[in-house]
């Protein structure tokens, strides 16, 4: 060690140590350090708020893509008219003004993990800045299906929001009597689990409202079962929209032709549908490609600092990492546990910059409403601690978030169609306020 | 030259991996933040019930019985089974500290 200069040490600690920093009044007394945020969407602006919050005057440097974060949180009911584009539509001025954070429009295309710098396309060209610590949450990329001639500008997903969804929202208001409204829920993990099952009610509660006789929803479930809140779910299937709903599980997809929308399943196919909304398994998005990925294409961390392992000063937050869990308890991709995991990140990054170990003290969470019809909704609430995490006999397999709680509500009711509101609003604003 | 810029390296680290207390959290944070998602930043709104400045007794309180009553009465009784009784003492703790509206509830 003696015969290291202060130069090679901090090279090595960038590299290979498993101290995520060094103290900053070390290595730099008087440059403020500097955090990156790859991803303006619930995760990345929550992160870039609270490090500028809890942090010592660190620099952070927020970059998106896009001008503003077009939520999908809500963006179901843009889809049936119910709100506007601009209700579901979050700017980054309120990071500016209130909380310093820098913001940078371009698409990051290149990380330079050793040299600590990754490099931002911009209308400008390119740009390349400088991190001490830099935070990945770039949430969902597509994986195209097996076969056929798949183009999501004639059959949108709108599993990002925004284009998409007013093209899905056209469709939907094209359709008449007797039309079908073919969709898909990709297999888990995917973002927001309960968000197919809630269009299919949405939709099929526009259609009835239109009065579009003999018209039906036809959901194709790449899984065994629904995904989340089958008790409600199940219910708004059954009943509430009892033949309006057609549910079919165990429906892999083989073939999608979006010229002529049709799809070949598993367990069923539909050719010439008025409407198919295929919504494609997901994996971690593209500046995530070059880390270690899981068998499902997500970026596995670390529960208490959202570290990516072998980069000891990169974190990946949100839909596109993979929180180690217990069996059957998988943490959701939602942008409310995208929130909860910022903060987590956050915090262990502060902590890092002063020289401290992440607190492991740690709890996330997921609540959620979900609209059943356009006056009712239903939710779901899960909770995590960190400790022992078991396989599914039951065994201890390891550390990481435990599902110590996970309910729904048991009525579907008016008073939560109204509490969604809240919680929106409330979320929005803490990510991005 | 070079055992001259080490030292300070050295001491740093010797700290560092000792756990020091330099700018330290306050405690209960980082578990507080995690209600903010509902009730606003530091618990300060837009959101459900303003949590900031209310006191610390009654937070813990209310918490400690939509998590023991036994029946869930909404989605708030079903977050409170997600603490343990000291996580729920540093959220109450943490939050009664915040300057906000809740203490006038």
């Amino acid at each position: 060690m003696q015969t290291l200069n202060r130069r090679q040490f901090l090279k090595l600690a960038g590299v290979a140590s498993a101290l995520a920093a060094l103290p900053r009044a070390v290595g730099a007394a008087t440059t403020p350090a500097r955090v990156v945020v790859v991803g303006g969407g619930f995760g990345g602006a929550t992160a870039a708020k609270y490090i500028r919050m809890w942090g010592d005057n660190v620099q952070v440097t927020l970059v998106d893509t896009n001008a503003t974060h077009i939520s999908c949180i809500l963006s179901n009911l843009v889809m049936t008219g119910a709100l506007s584009m601009s209700r579901i539509t979050l700017g980054y001025s309120a990071l500016k003004t209130n909380h310093g954070v820098n913001v940078l429009q371009g698409r990051a295309v290149a990380i330079d993990g050793a040299g600590n710098t990754v490099t931002v396309s911009t209308a400008s060209g390119n740009r390349v800045l400088p991190y001490d610590h830099l935070v990945l949450s770039p949430g969902i990329d597509f994986i195209a299906p097996p076969a056929g001639a798949w183009d999501a500008n004639l059959t949108p997903h709108a599993w990002q929001a925004g284009a998409q969804t007013t093209l899905l929202k056209n469709q939907l208001a094209a359709m008449r009597n007797g039309d079908l409204f073919v969709m898909t829920v990709p297999k888990s993990p995917y973002r927001c689990p309960p968000g197919p099952y809630e269009r299919a009610c949405v939709a099929a509660d526009y259609l009835k409202r239109k009065g579009r006789v003999g018209a039906k929803v036809i959901v194709l479930d790449a899984n065994a079962s629904i995904q989340a809140e089958p008790v409600a779910f199940g219910e708004a299937f059954n009943v509430t929209h009892a033949g309006m709903i057609e549910y079919v599980p165990n429906a892999t997809v083989q073939s999608v032709v979006s010229s002529t929308r049709s799809i070949v399943t598993s367990a069923r196919t539909v050719n010439n549908a008025k409407v198919l909304n295929f919504i494609p398994n997901q994996k971690a998005g593209a500046i995530a490609a070059g880390l270690p990925l899981n068998a499902q294409g997500f970026v596995p961390v670390n529960p208490l600092t959202y570290g990516v392992a072998g980069y000891p000063n990169i974190h990946v937050i949100g839909d596109a990492c993979a929180v180690p869990a217990s069996d059957n308890k998988a943490v959701p991709k939602s942008g409310h546990m995208a929130n909860s995991e910022a903060k987590v990140c956050a915090d262990a990054i502060v902590r890092a910059l002063a020289g401290e170990a992440p607190d492991d003290n740690v709890t996330t969470n997921s609540a959620c409403y979900s609209p059943i019809t356009a006056r009712t909704a239903s939710w779901l609430s899960a909770n995590y601690n960190y400790g022992d995490i078991y396989d599914a006999a039951g065994n201890v397999k390891g550390k990481g978030m435990h599902r110590v709680d996970l309910g729904e509500a048991d009525i579907i009711g008016g008073d939560n169609y109204e509490d969604m509101f809240t919680w929106a609003d409330s979320l929005f604003a803490d990510s991005f306020m | 030259m070079q055992h001259k810029l080490f030292l300070p390296i050295a001491l740093a680290l010797g700290l560092a991996v000792a756990g020091s207390a330099i700018a330290a959290p306050p405690a209960g944070r980082l578990l507080a933040s995690q209600c903010a998602q509902c009730h606003g930043t530091n618990g300060n709104g837009p959101g459900f019930d303003e949590l900031a400045g209310k006191s610390a007794r009654e937070l813990r309180d209310e918490l400690l019985e939509m998590k023991y009553r036994g029946r869930v009465e909404g989605i708030m009784d079903r977050q409170a089974h997600g603490y343990n009784d000291a996580q729920i003492q540093l959220i109450a703790d943490y939050l009664s500290a915040q300057p906000g509206g809740g203490g006038g509830d």
